[in-house]
């Protein structure tokens, strides 16, 4: 390849795409905190008898899995536009990541409640456990270490769909390193750079689930 | 005798070896085929016509070129961001997409002369009643991201102290003119010649053109691969010979509705 590679560019900005791969961070944690919080509802809605419930779920499930997460990007910021709601770009990414996470793990969480024996339920509230005490004591320890494999892919995912934010011009990693290659023209420099960043930034990741998950499970993992 | 036989090994080598690196020029013309790369977001410069095919002042230029070359003309559409990644990677020759001339980029591809001269300039509700650029200090403002004009718009909100809270970018040029429409941002900064197309159009007629963006004269020039000289050489012979042989007029004409401007054609010329 006839290509001269020039480096110090990159390490010029540097400050600005380390500000651009925490954003990246910071998007992507939140909008897993709340996907989860928000897919164990909806698991357990699904898993309801009540007609309603398991509906919501199933419909919200269904648009989730079932379209580009560029698509959700776009409507959260454009497509709630037409209606006069603005989102800025941050929160517009941020509740399109939480929707795809809760949509698709709540079918992972489903089947890590279904996983758990029926005869531990009854169980529970033979010894006089409410509902809530059930899940909180013996469904949901149980369940999310089955699952925390998943969740972490899940994890891995929702940052690297995070880089679509450059869609609506949110200056993530990815968005930072196109308008500052624009500046230089020094495109492949930067896009390297960056995806070594994205890189480190989900190892970092799956590492620190690993020492969480040690000290949550007790090596039981 | 090996002595005086090794000038006669170099020149054969250095024979054979100029004749296997056929530049640009050579490639272009023994393919048959020139790829042109344009923006087709920015029109009249580039866009897509009620058919869906290429036009725009820069789909001219690269028709009138593949002419000179006697080639076909394969028209590529690219975003701002696909410019240099386009030429790197070997899918167009040529970026006919109104690249601004900074000497930061011209370290890492090759610019012609200037083939045109854009202003920049503020497009906003009538409502928002813009005078001056300083009228934009507590709005929200939008362009589209790697322009040119976001450089220019952030170095000058920089310079007075506004911050970037009140800056949104877009992906295209497009998404900037819907944010526009939707009222995700108060104005936003383009050139006057995609402004004064869009205010033609009955979306816009409540917007109105505003201020342009002080002491900026935006000259853009066609870009290629900076190694690629005698190539560049060539385009350069092109664009005098694009206004000396009444080309530019004519595509001016076609888009913009009157004769090139002497001061564009002065400007052309003082830039050179």
């Amino acid at each position: 390849m006839d290509y001269e590679f020039h480096w110090n560019v990159v390490f010029q900005n540097m400050p600005q795409l380390l500000n651009g791969a925490f954003v990246t961070l910071h998007v992507s944690v939140l909008a897993m905190l709340l996907g989860v919080v928000i897919a164990i509802l909806l698991a357990i809605a699904k898993m309801n008898n009540t007609k309603f419930f398991s509906q919501v779920a199933t419909v919200w499930v269904e648009i989730a899995r079932n379209t580009p997460a560029l698509f959700q990007i776009y409507m959260a910021y454009f497509g709630l536009g037409a209606f006069g709601i603005h989102l800025s770009p941050y929160v517009a990414v941020l509740s399109a990541l939480v929707f795809i996470n809760a949509g698709y793990l709540t079918e992972t969480f489903r089947g890590g409640f279904q996983s758990i024996p029926s005869t531990q339920y009854s169980a529970s509230k033979s010894l006089g456990m409410t509902s809530i005490q059930t899940y909180r004591y013996i469904i949901l320890p149980q369940m999310l270490r089955r699952i925390y494999h998943p969740m972490t892919n899940q994890f891995v995912w929702s940052i690297l769909m995070s880089s679509l934010g450059i869609l609506v011009g949110m200056s993530e990693l990815s968005g930072t390193t196109q308008r500052l290659q624009s500046l230089s023209f020094r495109t492949l420099e930067f896009f390297i750079v960056a995806a070594v960043m994205y890189f480190v930034i989900t190892k970092l990741v799956l590492f620190g689930s690993s020492l969480l998950a040690r000290r949550l499970f007790k090596g039981e993992i | 005798m090996i002595r005086k036989l090794a000038p006669l090994v170099f020149a054969c080598a250095a024979v054979t070896s100029v004749s296997a690196t056929a530049d640009q020029l050579d490639t272009v013309i023994q393919r048959g085929t020139l790829n042109c790369g344009v923006v087709l977001d920015f029109p009249p410069m580039g866009y897509f016509d009620e058919n869906n095919e290429p036009a725009g002042f820069d789909v001219d230029y690269c028709n009138d070129l593949g002419e000179a070359l006697g080639v076909d003309v394969n028209v590529l559409n690219l975003t701002w961001g696909e410019r240099i990644p386009s030429l790197v990677s070997g899918k167009t020759d040529v970026v006919i997409g109104s690249t601004s001339d900074t000497l930061e980029r011209a370290k890492t591809v090759g610019f012609t002369y200037p083939y045109f001269v854009f202003k920049f300039q503020v497009i906003a509700n009538e409502d928002k009643n813009i005078e001056s650029f300083d009228d934009l200090k507590n709005l929200k403002v939008g362009a589209a991201l790697g322009t040119t004009y976001e450089t220019e718009y952030l170095a000058y909100a920089e310079q007075q102290g506004w911050g970037k809270d009140n800056y949104t970018s877009f992906k295209s040029e497009n998404d900037a003119y819907l944010g526009l429409y939707q009222g995700k941002v108060d104005a936003i900064i383009s050139t006057n010649t995609n402004i004064a197309t869009k205010l033609r159009s009955e979306e816009f007629e409540d917007f109105e053109a505003g201020p342009y963006v002080p002491n900026y004269d935006d000259v853009v020039g066609i870009i290629a691969k900076r190694d690629e000289v005698a190539w560049i050489n060539y385009l350069n012979l092109f664009l005098v010979r694009q206004i000396r042989d009444g080309n530019m007029n004519e595509a001016y004409n076609k888009h913009f509705g009157t004769d090139a401007p002497a001061d564009l054609i002065q400007s052309l010329r003082d830039n050179k």
